[in-house]
């Protein structure tokens, strides 16, 4: 059976071509060999945008397809990293088992925290969930399991098997973290295009309504959380890698405000959006980094409100709306301009 | 009677099971130990019920989840402590905000009685842009960083002559921000060109006077640095909760109009604004003040010293301000008296202004259906800032009555929020007596973790007592909200949804 591809997936083939060519190009550019300099520093670069791309796309699962508004979203990330890491550095355990490890305490984790915060609803979830995740915080840095969590120095010296080794093997990082993004993204895909993912959105539109049709809401918003959060847990675990440790900051409030600064950015309610959030933070954060300092954040808190304010849909939403508009628009200008040439 | 007992049988099996496990925990301990427990509890207990019950004013009126509210407690705290302890940054900070405050009030006010202003939306956006050339030119350079130095900070400190900027240079600044502030006002006159007519004179003469108060306190400053100063500790404390509690309700208000409103018909989003708030507001105070924390001194009127002291009792202690009171035998920091009574006026003025004044009855009407008291023809909107100013106001008063009790640091914001929402839940949102009963509650809590902490916990079948560390019994609050949660997810005052 052949279905036609619509030009979006044109669009996403294109950039997945794209970016597993960029190290070759940025080496043939700069002249330096692709396993150093500036192609071995933007391919890091990269990696990071992949990973937050996931945690980012995990959140508007929750957010913008589910419509429950959680602000408790860094508690699996940095749960993730945290599982990864002790596995890895306290029980020796190998990779996989590792990753496995994480899927089960994050559904087990999703699932604790979704029965609890799902016994209310809007306003009252954020302020619960924001809760239980801040209580993980202040366990993370306790003094009590410094041992197993390293306290307030976080995790370090993770031992990461040399194959993957984010300063060995960059290049082989690159692409492993190119796929686990592509994997989870058409994972995403299928969950948000499935029977599930259309009573998901129901729920986000009137979940009422979605009751009367018969659906057990409570369970769809589990299973929404539950989906999230495991993928959420599996970009933390990807970030440990790379960073080669686990801290308390990632399990901090200003990593779910990350999420929402991505997802606002990119735009609630599409998969791509918040992946493409995602490149903006971190490729934006890095020149207002260079450009102003430590007190950077501040700039990108204005834009943050500012984009809340005015862009409420963010990229991908306001392309969606004023897209075609300005297609058209732009066909007719050049229309003209031909006739008056 | 029966009635009220079948309604509310979860509250009160649950009040009578608190109660009855609160006098066990407490009969574990002698009793000076209990007694000191009591106290400390009610006192954390009235800083988060300051906290705590604007949040629910303002959920309950708005249904706004104020996420800022942290930070303005905090903001409370740094303003308090700078006027207590390092005027000099506000007496050359306030200026410049006032004369742009007031050069905005003035255009905005007198707008209307201007020949109209021709180009329409190009002149607006001109406008718009000409405010924030002059805001920027205005601040250009503008070096808090030496004015912010005091003796224990890594520079050391700086003295005032060098600190701050030359008369000359500030009145400069002061012209520059009070145009913009013209420009912004015209702007935004232009944008909404109908509002607003009808004020009569009170607009102008409010611009003119903040315009006026920032030209007088300009060549001031070092005047007033020493005279604020000179003051005896117990005044300037007195004024630093007056000055930390009105920039915490006039920065509540600021926020209402320019950021909650606008988005009314998109709740989500008002709370996405105030997150990102937190973000700006918390990088700012490290900005100002640094990313360190302060310690305040407790004011004279609390740290005596001397032969007499513990004072046996209050009595006592009303004469000789010993720094602590004795309690069964034990010294109590006199100090949290004092916030314990602070938290008890501020519970009962409130409720006096909910139950007697005519404000009052309107907010409580608004609770139950702000649409209809609109429709009977009473200004909402400005109920709606006031009221948000008075939690502001209620958090920021708190932030400077805790400052000399756990000083000032950049994170007390998020470890208030962090408890005012667990309160918040426990006790139900949009309900005063809830509010009052979850800081309570969380206050009390707090205090047993503190003292398990100190003594460690024995439980029957170990031999040596569990010992842990005191971010365990910071973290043990959320499970007492998870408690609640399943069994009455509205929260034990809460109404039932």
């Amino acid at each position: 059976m052949i279905r036609k591809i619509p030009p979006a997936g044109w669009a996403g083939a294109a950039l997945v071509a794209g970016l597993c060519l960029f190290p070759f190009a940025m080496a043939l550019i700069t002249g330096q060999p692709v396993g150093e300099g500036a192609p071995k520093f933007w391919q890091g670069m990269l990696i990071q945008v992949f990973i937050l791309a996931v945690y980012a796309m995990s959140y508007d699962l929750l957010m913008g397809y589910t419509g429950i508004l959680s602000f408790g979203h860094a508690l699996f990330f940095g749960t993730g990293s945290y599982v990864l890491g002790m596995m890895l550095k306290h029980a020796g355990w190998p990779l996989w088992q590792a990753a496995l490890m994480i899927v089960v305490v994050a559904v087990a984790q999703s699932l604790i925290v979704g029965v609890l915060s799902l016994r209310v609803s809007g306003v009252y979830l954020t302020m619960v969930t924001l809760a239980f995740a801040q209580m993980f915080f202040i366990l993370a840095e306790a003094t009590d399991f410094r041992e197993w969590t390293g306290a307030e120095d976080g995790l370090q010296g993770i031992p990461i098997p040399s194959w993957i080794s984010p300063t060995d093997q960059r290049l082989r990082f690159y692409f492993v973290a190119l796929g686990f993004a592509l994997v989870m993204y058409l994972l995403a895909r299928r969950v948000v295009s499935s029977p599930t993912g259309a009573v998901m959105v129901a729920i986000r539109e009137n979940e009422p309504r979605a009751r009367m049709l018969g659906y057990n809401t409570f369970v769809y918003k589990l299973i929404a959380i539950t989906i999230s959060g495991v993928m959420a847990a599996l970009a933390g675990g990807m970030n440990a890698i790379w960073n080669l440790n686990a801290n308390t900051a990632m399990l901090g409030v200003g990593t779910t405000i990350n999420a929402l600064l991505m997802t606002i950015i990119g735009g609630a309610g599409s998969l791509v959006g918040p992946m493409l959030g995602a490149g903006v933070l971190q490729l934006l954060g890095y020149w207002l980094n260079a450009a102003f300092g430590p007190r950077w954040p501040l700039i990108f808190g204005v834009v943050y409100i500012l984009i809340v304010l005015f862009f409420p849909y963010g990229l991908v939403g306001t392309w969606r709306l004023r897209g075609a508009g300005l297609l058209a628009l732009w066909r007719r200008r050049l229309g003209e301009a031909r006739q008056q040439v | 009677m029966t009635n009220f007992l079948k309604q509310n049988r979860p509250l009160i099996i649950g009040s009578l099971a608190a109660v009855a496990a609160m006098a066990w925990a407490l009969s574990q301990y002698e009793p000076k130990v209990a007694a000191s427990i009591l106290l400390s509890g009610l006192t954390l207990g009235a800083l988060y019920f300051l906290v705590t019950s604007g949040l629910s004013l303002i959920f309950g009126l708005m249904d706004v989840l104020n996420f800022a509210h942290g930070l303005l407690f905090m903001v409370g705290a740094y303003m308090g402590y700078t006027l207590y302890a390092n005027p000099r940054i506000l007496l050359n900070t306030l200026p410049l905000l006032l004369a742009l405050a007031g050069g905005a009030i003035l255009a905005r006010r007198a707008a209307p009685m201007l020949p109209k202003i021709p180009g329409g939306q190009a002149a607006r956006w001109g406008l718009w842009a000409l405010a924030v050339a002059l805001l920027l030119l205005g601040s250009w350079g503008f070096d808090l960083a030496p004015l912010a130095s005091t003796g224990i900070s890594a520079g050391g400190d700086v003295p005032t002559a060098e600190a701050q900027e030359a008369l000359g240079l500030f009145v400069g600044r002061l012209l520059a921000l009070a145009a913009s502030g013209i420009a912004g006002g015209l702007a935004l006159a232009l944008g909404q060109p109908f509002a607003g007519r009808s004020r009569g004179p009170r607009g102008l003469v409010l611009g003119a006077g903040l315009l006026a108060l920032a030209l007088l306190i300009a060549p001031a400053r070092t005047l007033g640095e020493g005279a604020i100063l000179g003051l005896s500790s117990n005044l300037r404390f007195l004024i630093a909760l007056v000055v930390g509690a009105g920039s915490g309700a006039a920065l509540g208000g600021l926020i209402e109009w320019s950021l909650i409103r606008p988005l009314y018909s998109r709740p989500i989003y008002q709370v996405l604004v105030t997150l990102g708030l937190v973000l700006v507001g918390t990088e700012l105070v490290k900005g100002v003040w640094g990313p360190t924390g302060y310690y305040m001194d407790t004011p004279d009127f609390f740290s005596q010293r001397g032969e007499a002291c513990p004072s046996p009792n209050l009595v006592a202690w009303l004469g000789d301000h010993c720094a602590s009171i004795d309690v069964l035998g034990r010294p109590f920091p006199s100090y949290r008296i004092f916030i314990i009574a602070l938290g008890l006026i501020m519970f009962a003025a409130i409720a006096v202004l909910l139950r007697r004044s005519r404000l009052g009855m309107i907010i409580r009407a608004g609770v139950q259906d702000a649409e209809m008291v609109q429709a009977l023809g009473i200004n909402v909107r400005r109920v709606f800032t006031m009221v948000f100013a008075l939690g502001a106001g209620l958090a920021a008063l708190g932030g400077v009555a805790a400052a000399p009790f756990i000083g000032v640091n950049p994170g007390i914001g998020q470890e208030f929020q962090l408890q005012a929402f667990i309160a918040v839940v426990i006790g139900g949102m949009g309900s005063y007596g809830g509010a009052a009963a979850g800081a309570l509650l969380v206050g009390l809590a707090r205090a047993f973790g503190d003292q398990i902490v100190l003594s460690g916990i024995q439980l029957p079948f170990m031999a040596e007592a569990v010992k842990f560390s005191p971010s365990i019994a910071r973290a043990s609050t959320v499970l007492i909200m998870a408690l609640v949660l399943l069994i009455r997810p509205t929260g034990l005052f809460g109404k039932k949804d």
